[in-house]
């Protein structure tokens, strides 16, 4: 943290909000940092507000505390969109809970109804409707029509959104084609509904110009069927000529497009299929894209490198979209790699993941304007970090964006909203059976002892929380 | 940059090459060119310091008939008599130098292997057509083998614990049994030849190997990796030959031991040879057979399909189905049977066939004409006898290449159901529920692997239990199988469980001699 940005004098944001000077010295960053850190937590929404919320707290300190319970609950989650009935899906719940060394705990002993054929009906109705809460909570809506009323109340209260069309793994040629159609789809419907949409300038323009209403995020893996990590080329090759009429279609409508980044194995053929791509003259000044960089990879720095090096080579306008994220693959990275003996690819520390993080912060916000940077964070210290450096640079509020889950964010989102922060939630979309997948992802992370947000719902105070990595 | 190990560190699997990433791909190319600069290479009958080359057997690379990769001795009667000979004086000499001292030469080859890895890989990308990934992990495998084996056979010398009484002594050690025939496949050409030659030689007997005629050059570097690291050369003799070579060392009374994998026929036959005791045999040999399979893969109603597809098919179609593991039968519930065949069916269409050296290549041509023409013959009646939902593709017309093809609809009793055809062609069939397909499996002459997808932990116990494979996976690719890991081998009509990477493989290769003392002098004990 010794880095020395050059401040420049501040300006009051569009909003005429009064916001401190920063100095440039990590001391003074620090400071900053504690300012915003501070006023976010003071801008979170109460929790007696929502009750259910409390309720799947309660569920997931749970299944935080107990490592086999855990593994049961996921496993259940797992499985609920193939049970054919709720009789079967009783009998699901029953068989993960006898696997616990201690049976189940008390609070689950209803599974003794389990017994009985009518017990079961019961039961598994119960854990039926939990589970459809909790996936409710992180999923918007079944189809982007469905979703669209939950973006625009969204919108409403200063919150932008990025679609993800959640679906089955494609193994197919079909199942690539049905998916592009689904992503062409969403970006024509959204772009019509978000037409009608009131004004938010917050969330509609930074230093570089005008941004999309409608956002659409598009997974390389949902592409094609044929990602091999062993050849990458095969698998650019394919998802190319599904994501170019993509793009086409994205720019005609003025729409924005990112490309997810997922596990290791994918990252190359996904990096170079981006960068081919935007590469190519019909695609130099528009539509709006952007990337995603994993801050728990060992190697990212390197990544952003090659990012960078290519983005000041191929000036693009608009500039590209890197979203900073730390990375939802963990467990799965760590495991194959374990599996075949390989140097393990991401921080196994916390700390470092996080110091990386906001290096990484730093050399994005630096690197502007030939790209737009978007920070993907449920972090309190991380957002704020992001956000005191970038006020450290002399930009504006404006010109960073900060991005959160739908369910796990909320609490973020609200606050950073009401302080008039740019913020865009990433808003999953599909039905359940899509969904799952998705859902355990969330709740591992979301259930991790070394989470955020389990830190932070378990009482850290916050000057521990905004405490430098 | 790879690390040396010795008997006493624990041992861990040679990591396979990190692929994904590009610089590691970069280094392939190379490592091909460095092998085709010497092809073909001259494989000798090596019969202790003696070699003898010839050229009455050719193998070429399957993919590219044209290209001789080895010229090799084809080793007869006399030849045979001489190994074993050899053989004779050489165990006795090896079985009396320390587990420890034997174990540091396997440590010593795998280290030979470690440094020529990628070498070793493209001679079998060249002569089995194996892809990549999967001839680096055979590499891998054998390297195992040897460092396994060699940390056994250290332990096994200790010998094991017996009870005690006052005024005895107990003592159980382990001798090893004599001359090893080693009699190997080419499917995994280095790995199991290695493999069954180190489990030998580990455990202090003399080794006469004799391989598969379609991979001579991979295992004459076997024989170099250890002879180089100071196996001496009456302990470990190569035999290239074909059938005649191995009917006759199965049944020359100097050998003790017969290590075989290969097919169900030829292992039934050493089996009923070894039993015969001729003339001047004063002992029992014994048939370590690894042997055919027909897999199936059971998948429930509550699978998860995103997963199930792709190890199924991977199961199904590496290295076009040639592994004894590979998955042959599919045993899906009716409630999701649709659902599954057309994903199976859809994701078979879109593999790559094409040659062993390109990366993108997930099904290879198989190893030789006549196993073309086996499979083809076996696609056939499945077009006859049921339906084609993938195949009929068009493959290259140089090299024994044959299209995935995914079959269903089949009738019970179909030989295209019963038989090991060996090749990229998977049957799918409807179940009414798991505890008919356990049925199915059960019902099956062979056991070696089997897979399961099902969520419920009732049914994962149900299956382990009716079971009877020597490998079951659950919920994942039914190959691959991991020394330490995964001991591998089947049961019934599939091998005698004598699981290879396991604890108790070396125990084939020694007799156990127990020995007891009287330790009381004039009724004292002393």
């Amino acid at each position: 943290m010794t880095a020395r940005i050059v401040a420049t004098h501040r300006t009051p944001s569009a909003s005429g909000r009064y916001r401190p000077a920063v100095g440039s010295t990590s001391e003074q960053i620090e400071a900053e940092v504690h300012r915003v850190g501070a006023e976010l937590a003071d801008a979170f929404p109460s929790p007696a507000r929502h009750p259910m919320k409390a309720l799947d707290a309660r569920a997931m300190e749970l299944a935080a505390a107990d490592l086999e319970i855990r593994a049961a609950l996921f496993r259940f989650v797992d499985v609920v969109p193939a049970c054919r009935s709720m009789d079967d899906l009783a009998r699901h719940l029953a068989g993960f809970l006898d696997e616990l060394p201690d049976g189940p705990p008390p609070v689950l002993a209803a599974i003794k109804v389990a017994d009985t054929r009518a017990g079961r009906a019961a039961l598994g109705a119960a854990a039926a409707a939990g589970v459809k809460h909790m996936a409710h909570r992180f999923i918007v809506g079944e189809t982007p029509g469905t979703a669209v009323p939950v973006l625009r109340r969204l919108w409403a209260r200063g919150i932008a959104s990025s679609v993800d069309l959640l679906g089955e793994a494609t193994v197919t040629e079909p199942e690539a084609d049905a998916y592009a159609a689904r992503c062409a789809d969403a970006l024509r419907s959204l772009s019509a509904a978000t037409a009608r949409w009131p004004e938010r300038p917050t969330l509609e323009r930074d230093g570089s110009g005008g941004l999309a209403r409608a956002n659409v995020s598009v997974k390389v893996s949902a592409l094609t069927p044929l990602l091999r990590p062993d050849a990458p080329e095969l698998g650019e090759r394919d998802a190319a000529r599904r994501l170019a009429p993509l793009l086409r279609e994205a720019k005609a409508l003025g729409a924005h497009v990112h490309i997810d980044t997922e596990s290791l194995d994918s990252r190359e053929a996904v990096l170079g299929l981006v960068l081919a791509l935007l590469t190519q003259e019909e695609f130099r000044d528009g539509p709006s894209t952007g990337i995603v960089l994993q801050a728990y990879m060992r190697d990212s720095p390197e990544q952003l490198d090659q990012i960078l090096e290519w983005a000041s080579a191929h000036e693009r306008t608009p500039p590209p979209v890197i979203r900073l994220v730390k990375g939802a693959y963990w467990d799965h990275e760590v495991a194959e790699a374990g599996q075949h003996g390989w140097p393990v690819p991401v921080f196994e520390v916390k700390a470092e993941c996080d110091r990386n993080f906001e290096a990484l912060t730093r050399r994005l916000l630096a690197a502007r304007p030939t790209v737009r940077v978007a920070i993907a964070s449920h972090n309190l210290r991380s957002v704020a970090h992001a956000i005191a450096v970038n006020r450290s640079s002399g930009a504006d509020d404006g010109d960073l964006e900060l991005q959160v889950l739908r369910g796990l964010g909320d609490d973020l989102q609200d606050a950073l909203a009401a302080r008039g922060f740019r913020v865009r939630t990433y808003c999953p979309v599909g039905d359940l059976v899509a969904g799952m997948a998705y859902l355990v992802r969330r709740l591992l992370e979301n259930t991790s002892n070394e989470s955020f947000l389990h830190a932070q719902a378990s009482g850290v105070p916050l000057d521990e929380l905004l405490a430098p990595p | 940059m790879f690390a040396a190990t010795t008997s006493t560190s624990t041992f861990t699997n040679e990591p396979v090459l990190e692929l994904r990433r590009a610089a590691v791909r970069a280094r392939l190319a190379d490592a091909l060119a460095t092998v085709d600069a010497v092809l073909p290479i001259r494989v000798p009958a090596w019969i202790g310091v003696d070699t003898r080359e010839g050229d009455e057997l050719l193998s070429t690379d399957p993919g590219e008939p044209e290209r001789v990769v080895a010229r090799a001795a084809c080793a007869g009667a006399e030849e045979v008599a001489a190994a074993v000979h050899s053989a004779e004086r050489g165990a006795e000499a090896w079985s009396a130098v320390p587990a420890s001292e034997r174990a540091a030469v396997l440590i010593g080859a795998a280290a030979w292997m470690r440094e020529r890895r990628l070498e070793l890989a493209a001679l079998e990308v060249r002569e089995c057509a194996k892809p990549w990934p999967e001839a680096d992990a055979d590499v891998c495998e054998a390297i195992d083998f040897l460092e396994y084996y060699a940390r056994g056979a250290v332990a096994l010398e200790a010998g094991r614990t017996l009870a005690q009484a006052p005024g005895e002594r107990n003592e159980l050690s382990y001798a090893p049994r004599g001359v090893a025939a080693v009699i190997s496949p080419w499917n995994f050409p280095i790995a199991i030849p290695c493999g069954m030659s180190a489990a030998a030689l580990a455990t202090g007997n003399a080794v006469v190997l004799k391989p598969a005629e379609q991979s001579p050059a991979c295992a004459l570097r076997i024989v170099q990796a250890l002879r180089a690291a100071g196996a001496p050369p009456s302990a470990i003799a190569l035999l290239p030959g074909n059938g005649e070579a191995g009917a006759a060392l199965v049944r020359h009374p100097k050998v003790h031991t017969i290590a075989f994998t290969g097919s169900l026929p030829v292992g039934l036959e050493i089996i009923r040879a070894a039993a015969d005791t001729p003339t001047g045999q004063r002992h029992l040999k014994r048939v370590v057979a690894e042997l055919g399979g027909k897999n199936c893969i059971i998948v429930d109603a509550d699978a998860d399909l995103d997963e199930a597809v792709p190890a199924i098919v991977s199961s199904a179609f590496l290295y076009a189905g040639q592994k004894c593991s590979a998955a042959s039968r599919v045993l899906v519930h009716e409630a999701i049977a649709d659902a599954l065949l057309r994903r199976v069916a859809g994701a078979a269409r879109t593999l790559v066939v094409g040659q062993a050296e390109d990366l993108a290549t997930d099904v290879p041509p198989v190893i030789e004409r006549a196993a073309q023409a086996r499979v083809n013959r076996y696609a056939e009646l499945a077009a006859r006898d049921g339906v084609i939902v993938a195949g009929h593709g068009q493959v290259p017309d140089r090299g024994w290449f044959c299209p995935p093809t995914v079959a269903a609809e089949l009738p019970a009793g179909s030989a295209v159901l019963e038989e090991e055809i060996f090749g990229p062609l998977l049957a799918i069939e409807r179940v009414r529920d798991v505890e008919d397909a356990c049925e199915i499996v059960g019902a099956q002459p062979f056991g070696l692997t089997g897979g399961l997808f099902a969520r419920n932990p009732a049914t994962v116990k149900y299956v382990r239990a009716r079971s009877p494979v020597g490998n079951l996976y659950v919920n994942r690719g039914i190959t691959g199988a991991m020394v330490g890991r995964q001991p591998f081998g089947g049961n019934r009509l599939s091998g005698n469980g004598t699981k290879a990477g396991g604890p108790d493989y070396l125990l084939q290769f020694v007799e156990p001699r127990v020995v007891t003392e009287n330790t009381m002098r004039h009724g004292l004990v002393v």
